[in-house]
This record gives C-alpha cells, sequence and structure tokens, in this order.
C-alpha cells in the first residue's frame, strides 16, 4: 500500500515537471536546467559515494563529454543528438582505462587524484590550440533543435530521467549492498566474496558515463565552450554542496539538495553577485558539523521519533 | 649497504642534473629553485599539520589568501613594509587558525577522514568567497623597490629578491627542527603525532596540543602569505594552486619528512621551469605538477602493494 503512493506521487510529480513547459517561460526553464543538470552531477556524485570514495573530479568528466561532444560535431560531422551518446561512451571509457589505475587508491588520495585528473584534462584542452579551440574555446554553429528552449528542457530532463533511474536501480539491486559493504569494512567485503574492484570499476564507470553525458547536453544545449566554463570548479562544488544538505546515500537527498540549493542560488546571484557561493561553503561546513546525514536523514528522524510504534532510531540498514 | 650505494648513485645523479641544466640554462635552475623556495615555504606548515594533527587542511592555501589580504590591508593603510608586518599579520592568523580549530576542525577530529575532507574544502570555498565579497575579484599588487633587486654575472642577468623564499623555508625547517626536539612542548607535539592515545595516557594534553600545532602552522603560513605579496598580486583564488601543491610535495616527501618537502619543492620547480623555458611549451608547465601528483601518489600505491 505505502509502495504504491510512493509509486504514484513519483508519477504525479514526473508528469508535473515534464510538463514545466506550458506554464513556465524560457527563463524559469534555463533556470530548471541549470538546476537539473547540478541534480544529476550531485546524484551521481552520490552514487561513486555510497562506496566510500570521494570523487572531487565531476567537472573533469562534465568537461570531457563537453569537448567529446562538441569536436564529434565540430570535426566529425556528427549529428548533434549522436554526439550526446558518443561523449557519454567516451567519458565511460576514460573512466575504464582510469579507473584501472586510480580505483587502487583510496581515502584522501584517490580524492585528490580525481581533482588532479580534473586540472589535467583542462589543461590539455587548454593548450591544443588546433584541436580544441585553446582558452578562447569552442563555438557551435547552432544549438541543438535550433535552441528551442522547451526541447533543450525535456533533452535535459531525460537526462536527469536517467540518471534517477539508474540511481535507483543501484538502490534497490545487489550493488546496493555491494557498495555498502565495501564502504564499510573492504576487509570483511573481500572475505564475503564481493569483487571489490569490479564494483567500484562499474560504478566509476557508470557514474562518470551520467557526467559525461550531461556535459555534452550542456555544451550542445549553449553552443559554446571554453576550458575554464567546461572545468569550472563549480560542477564539482555545487553537486557536492547539495548532495550534503539534501542527505547522501539516497537519491532522494541530492534531489531534494539541489532543488533548494538550485533555486536558492539562482537568487543569490541576483542580490550578490560577487560572492554568493559563500553560501555553498557554509552549508557544508554546517552540514558536516551538525548534520551529517543531512535534511533527509533530519526527516526521517523526526517521522520515526514522532512514529512511537515504529523501529528502534538505530536500526537504520545504512 | 645497497641503500647507501642507492642513496650516493642518487646525489650523484641530481648533482650531473644540476651541473648540466647550470651549462644549458642558468636561468632554469636559478628559477626553479626561486619557485622551489616558495612552494616549500608555503608547504611546511601544512606538512607540520599533517604531521601532527594528521588532518588534511584543503584550506592551507587560503589561510596563506587571507594573511596575504590582512598585510595589503595594513601596508595600504599604513605604509608599513610587509617584512614588519609580517610579525602582527603571523599573530592574526595564528589567532585565527586557533579559532577554526577550536569551531570546526576540533569537532571532526573523531568523524570518518572523509568528513574532515570535505569540512576544510567548505572551509576553502567559504575563504575564498567571503574575500570575493570584500575585495571582489579584482586583483591587487604592492610594488617595493627592492623586489627588482637583480645581479649580473658575465652576460647572465637574474633577479635576486626570490631567494628569500628559499631562506624562509631552511629557516622554517631548522625552527622547526629545534622546537621539535629540543623543546618540552616540541617533543609532546611529536609524541602526540605518533600516537595520540599514547600520549594521552602519558599526560599530554592532545587537544591543546592540536590547537597549538594548528596556532603555530597558522603564524607560519600567514608569515609566508605576508611576504607573498611582495612578489605576486593577490586575487581571492591564489591561495588554492597552493593548497595542492603543498600536499603533493608533502605525498612526494612522504608524511612526517620536512626536510623532504624541500627537495620535492626543487624537483617540482626546477621541471616546471624547464618547460617554461621553452615558447612551445610555457603553457604546458602546469601541468607538471598535476602529472607528477599522480606519478608520486600511484607509484606510493604501487610500491606499498609490493611491499
Amino acid at each position: 500500500m505505502k509502495l504504491k503512493t510512493s509509486y504514484l506521487s513519483a508519477a504525479v510529480i514526473a508528469a508535473v515537471v515534464i510538463a514545466f513547459p506550458a506554464f513556465l517561460g524560457a527563463y524559469p526553464l534555463n533556470v530548471a536546467r541549470s538546476v537539473m543538470t547540478y541534480m544529476a552531477l550531485a546524484i551521481s556524485w552520490d552514487m561513486l559515494l555510497r562506496s566510500g570514495q570521494i570523487s572531487f573530479g565531476i567537472a573533469g568528466l562534465f568537461g570531457l563529454g563537453s569537448y567529446a561532444s562538441a569536436i564529434a560535431v565540430m570535426r566529425g560531422g556528427m549529428d548533434p543528438f549522436l554526439s550526446i551518446l558518443f561523449a557519454a561512451a567516451f567519458a565511460g571509457v576514460m573512466a575504464f582505462a582510469l579507473g584501472f589505475a586510480i580505483l587502487r587508491l583510496r581515502a584522501m588520495y584517490f580524492s585528490i587524484t580525481t581533482l588532479a585528473l580534473m586540472e589535467i584534462f583542462r589543461i590539455v584542452m587548454h593548450n591544443l590550440h588546433d584541436f580544441s579551440g585553446g582558452p578562447e574555446g569552442i563555438v557551435l554553429s547552432a544549438p541543438i533543435f535550433g535552441g528551442n528552449s522547451t526541447a533543450l528542457y525535456w533533452l535535459c530532463l531525460a537526462g536527469l530521467f536517467i540518471t534517477i533511474g539508474v540511481s535507483w536501480y543501484f538502490e534497490k539491486s545487489k550493488m546496493h549492498l555491494a557498495l555498502t559493504a565495501i564502504r564499510n569494512d573492504e576487509t570483511s567485503a573481500r572475505s564475503n566474496g564481493v569483487d571489490i574492484f569490479r564494483y567500484l570499476l562499474v560504478a566509476f564507470v557508470i557514474t562518470s558515463i551520467i557526467q559525461g553525458m550531461m556535459g555534452a547536453i550542456q555544451i550542445q544545449s549553449y553552443g559554446f565552450t571554453t576550458p575554464e566554463t567546461a572545468f569550472d570548479a563549480n560542477f564539482t562544488l555545487l553537486p557536492l554542496a547539495m548532495a550534503l544538505l539534501g542527505g547522501i546515500h539516497s537519491t532522494i537527498g541530492p534531489m531534494a539538495g539541489a532543488v533548494l540549493l538550485g533555486v536558492a542560488s539562482e537568487w543569490l546571484k541576483l542580490k550578490i553577485p560577487y560572492g554568493h557561493l559563500m553560501v555553498y561553503g557554509i552549508i557544508i561546513i554546517l552540514v558536516i558539523l551538525f548534520m551529517p546525514q543531512g535534511l533527509v536523514g533530519l526527516a526521517r528522524r523526526m517521522l520515526r521519533g514522532s512514529d512511537k510504534s515504529g523501529r528502534k532510531a538505530g536500526a537504520s540498514h545504512e | 649497504m645497497a641503500n647507501k650505494r642507492n642513496a650516493t648513485m642518487n646525489v650523484a645523479l641530481i648533482t650531473a642534473v644540476a651541473a648540466a641544466i647550470l651549462v644549458w640554462r642558468p636561468t632554469v635552475l636559478i628559477n626553479g629553485l626561486q619557485s622551489a623556495g616558495l612552494y616549500a615555504s608555503i608547504a611546511i606548515p601544512m606538512g607540520l599539520i599533517l604531521g601532527i594533527v594528521h588532518i588534511v587542511n584543503l584550506a592551507h592555501g587560503e589561510f596563506m589568501m587571507v594573511a596575504a589580504y590582512i598585510t595589503y590591508m595594513l601596508c595600504a593603510a599604513t605604509g608599513m613594509d610587509p617584512f614588519v608586518a609580517m610579525v602582527p599579520v603571523a599573530l592574526v592568523t595564528a589567532a585565527f587558525g586557533f579559532v577554526i580549530y577550536k569551531l570546526t576542525i576540533r569537532q571532526a577530529l573523531k568523524a570518518p577522514e572523509l568528513n574532515q575532507l570535505i569540512l576544510t574544502f567548505g572551509l576553502a570555498i567559504s575563504m575564498t568567497q567571503l574575500a570575493n565579497l570584500l575585495f571582489t575579484s579584482q586583483t591587487r599588487k604592492l610594488s617595493f623597490d627592492y623586489v627588482s633587486a637583480s645581479l649580473d654575472i658575465g652576460d647572465l642577468s637574474f633577479g635576486v629578491y626570490k631567494f628569500v623564499y628559499i631562506g624562509i623555508a631552511l629557516l622554517m625547517i631548522v625552527g622547526l627542527k629545534l622546537f621539535l626536539t629540543r623543546t618540552t612542548t616540541g617533543k609532546a607535539a611529536l609524541a602526540v603525532g605518533q600516537n595520540p592515545r599514547g600520549a594521552a595516557i602519558v599526560g599530554i594534553d592532545v587537544d591543546r596540543t592540536y590547537g597549538l600545532v594548528f596556532a603555530l602552522a597558522s603564524a607560519l603560513v600567514g608569515m609566508m602569505g605576508a611576504v607573498f605579496i611582495t612578489s605576486a598580486s593577490i586575487f581571492p583564488a591564489v591561495g588554492s594552486p597552493y593548497t595542492m601543491k603543498s600536499f603533493c610535495l608533502i605525498a612526494m616527501a612522504g608524511i612526517g619528512n620536512i626536510p623532504g618537502i624541500l627537495g620535492a619543492s626543487i624537483l617540482l620547480g626546477v621541471s616546471e621551469n624547464i618547460l617554461k623555458a621553452f615558447r612551445g611549451t610555457r603553457g604546458w608547465a602546469d601541468i607538471v605538477f598535476f602529472v607528477l601528483i599522480i606519478t608520486v601518489i600511484l607509484g606510493r600505491s604501487i610500491r606499498g602493494k609490493k611491499a
């Protein structure tokens, strides 16, 4: 019964979101697209985090996807829509190759290496003047779908739906158990027969595909990019803050965080043109110190507190 | 035995390479050493924190940036020389570091390492953005006559001022060595770094030591911030590359090996300047560092597996 209502509400929300272009103008749709992009990145970051690995390189794969798609269209004459799939596949292949080396690293060494990889991608794109346009970046002849804001919105939404679907599958399948086991204790996970490296590699490749795909959607929607915008550190920072605020190790947490912070930052950007990102820094600090489970965790605890017949608070499966 | 022969081989190799570079392009070696001094003197305070408190402070470069801005305001308002302003600025940043430690980092000491990493990342963003809010992203610069001092040897002319960074790095190494081995507080800090629980058992106040080390490291990086402004223009994001570089240098040297940081810095500084010496490769100089960091980390992990 309970399951049915949650499915029903998800379907209703999805229908409303799909119908947004019917009653929103171009500017709100644009804001919605940026929120959705960050949301997809936040979810993908969280999917890898469920195995205990913190990536600081979201922007790296995002930018790589942007460039793969733009160059495929510019130099290869590929269909823009096809180029998004190509970019996703390219990010996946890169992640697969890199994963063999960097997924053997743990904790801060993994995080720092992903950050360094992002910088390497950026510098390479910055310096390959003839191939990637160097610091001036790439300008496409036209954005995808002729820049029609409704179509662009639906394209971005499709990317987001794919992300949510994969993340949901991760939560319901064997993947969830394996990743949680790896996060909690690698030794006991291994002794129970979990192939740690294989699961990490699958998670890393899939999250990279998502990040590359969102990057490709971004560039095809705007029609131009530069190394500094494609590999903007904000694409690492904002999703991270969103997922933390909403609540990590879940799909719904990053989504809630992205809606809240995305809309708030759009508003703050108008009020405080310089330094509105400070809010993100402070949120990260406060959440880590006082609310490590995020808003969703807080809500869950409050629900449990009011529900006296419920299970013990500590019985969380996480 | 084999170890000793290896060490001699290494020394011989390094001397040979240095001599070759000196003959081929002396400016590469000079500029490389000068930037190495800067890298090392910023990285050493971070190494101190990492070695004793065992926290990767991703806001390290931002501490320096804050110190640089304080120096800027102080010097612009009073006409003070940064080398004089260094003292009050170090006191201010020491207090600032202590407060940051007490308010945030201390609360996360027991938390998983990842939480600490994200926490200091959040600190870094807040500090950069606060500077952005107060000063906007405009670059600021103070100029001094003595910075442009130069020396001519034959037909070679180069700036000598930046050698001051090597001096500061050496002073820090010697000073910290004396502090950690000769004073009671320093010995206690070293003991806490090796084994906090054991140190607590023999009656060392671990929390106080951590706070002290944090304040000391903040004071040192604050001094560097004051000196930094003499030779570079500052903007809110000026510190963040140094956080990464510092971490890389510490990882190369091995945690707890403070003199090693200077060696690693020289390697980084000289290799960067080799690329900067050619027009075609100048844009690629930044990549050296990132390639180096990944090589070092992967190399360590592979060697760790074999051992």
